[in-house]
């Protein structure tokens, strides 16, 4: 025998069911539909152009001097900080920059403040394996303006899709079989065209081609730029030419596990200008051959965000 | 539609949260990696560029 208040119950939740119930349809509907096209993951939209990123020195260009200090303390889970500083740029101040990060499986926090107060900083978690919350921030101090609201973004990623709150944009990307070659396009709604291909030539070598426009009504613009990564043994080299005139190369010589040395060039043919830049990174940990089971890892001062 | 009493504490309480996210940010990494990590460091060695 069942009481009234069981039989409300039971009333109630059924009466959800259909509210709930297209939507769980369209979902599976969706999801099947997705399933029996059979396309692999294409990836996040962040990482859309990464390879070409990665082989353009875009990125990875600096003048002036610097030294990045980089510093394990543990490896599993990964804690390192690292203290960068640069000087003589003929672009931006001296300037120097505190970072930390930790990972571990699913948790994923970095953080890095310059000698402004400036910081970034990036909150990643798993929830399952793709399931992800990623949070990105920049909250920069202002001294002497306190009363104007600080200047600070946050882009929210979740689910692998990213809800961009100001703007939309449209995203091709097609990998051919072997991922030896990998084109992109992207519009973005405020007028920005861009389209990217890359390509590995061989095991040491990538190329890569970029081709931005802006077709906004106050500007017009297009950039291309072309750009090679030759990968060797101890060393990391990138050239790179574009249209507006400017050449530039980076070597990347690591001399033993835990020094590298850098050497960057840019000349601006159209300018008439050039910028050097020299930079050493040196890698040092707390911990012993022993508890680290292995020689340090070389790379970048942060490890790439998962 | 909020008074303008309860929006100027939204607007003070956003602002707290801002500041305390911005100056705490770095010592909390720090805090969870100090307390995670295995094996524990010495404060010292963890600021230092040097040490």
């Amino acid at each position: 025998m069942s009481s009234p208040a069981t039989e409300l119950k039971a009333e109630a939740s059924s009466s959800h069911l259909p509210l709930v119930g297209p939507f769980a349809n369209l979902y599976n509907r969706f999801s099947s539909w997705r399933h029996s096209l059979d396309l692999p993951n294409p990836g996040t939209v962040e990482n859309i152009q990464k390879e070409v990123k990665a082989t353009h020195l875009t990125n990875f260009f600096f003048d002036g001097g610097r030294a990045d200090l980089t510093k394990s303390v543990s490896l599993n889970p990964a804690f390192q900080v690292t203290h960068s500083f640069a000087f003589g740029s003929q672009v931006a101040p001296p300037s120097y920059n505190f970072g930390a990060v930790f990972a571990n499986n699913n948790l994923f926090l970095q953080g890095g403040m310059d000698n402004e107060g400036n910081l970034n900083m990036r909150f990643n978690q798993g929830w399952t394996p793709n399931n992800v919350t990623k949070v990105h921030g920049q909250i920069s101090s202002q001294v002497g303006h306190s009363h104007q609201p600080l200047p600070s973004r946050f882009d929210w990623n979740l689910l692998g899709g990213l809800l961009t709150i100001t703007s939309t944009s449209y995203l091709a990307k097609y990998t051919s079989t072997d991922k030896s070659w990998i084109a992109t396009a992207q519009v973005q709604s405020s007028g920005i065209l861009q389209a990217t291909y890359w390509q590995k030539l061989s095991d040491k070598v990538d190329v890569a081609a970029d081709l931005q426009m802006i077709a906004a009504p106050a500007r017009r613009d297009a950039v291309a730029t072309l750009g090679a990564k030759y990968d060797l043994r101890m060393s990391t080299f990138r050239a790179q030419l574009d249209s507006t005139g400017k050449v530039s190369a980076l070597l990347e010589q690591r001399f033993a596990p835990t020094f590298a040395f850098m050497v960057a060039g840019e000349i601006d043919h159209f300018k008439n200008s050039a910028k050097v830049g020299v930079g050493v990174m040196l890698e040092s940990t707390t911990l012993t051959p022993e508890e680290m089971g292995m020689p340090p890892q070389g790379g970048m001062p942060y490890p790439p965000a998962p | 539609m909020p008074s303008e009493e309860t929006k100027e504490r939204i607007i003070k309480a956003v602002d707290l949260g801002r500041t305390i996210l911005h100056y705490g940010w770095i010592p909390f990494i720090i805090y969870i990696g100090y307390t995670r990590s295995n094996p524990q460091p010495s404060l010292i060695k963890l600021i230092s560029p040097l040490a």
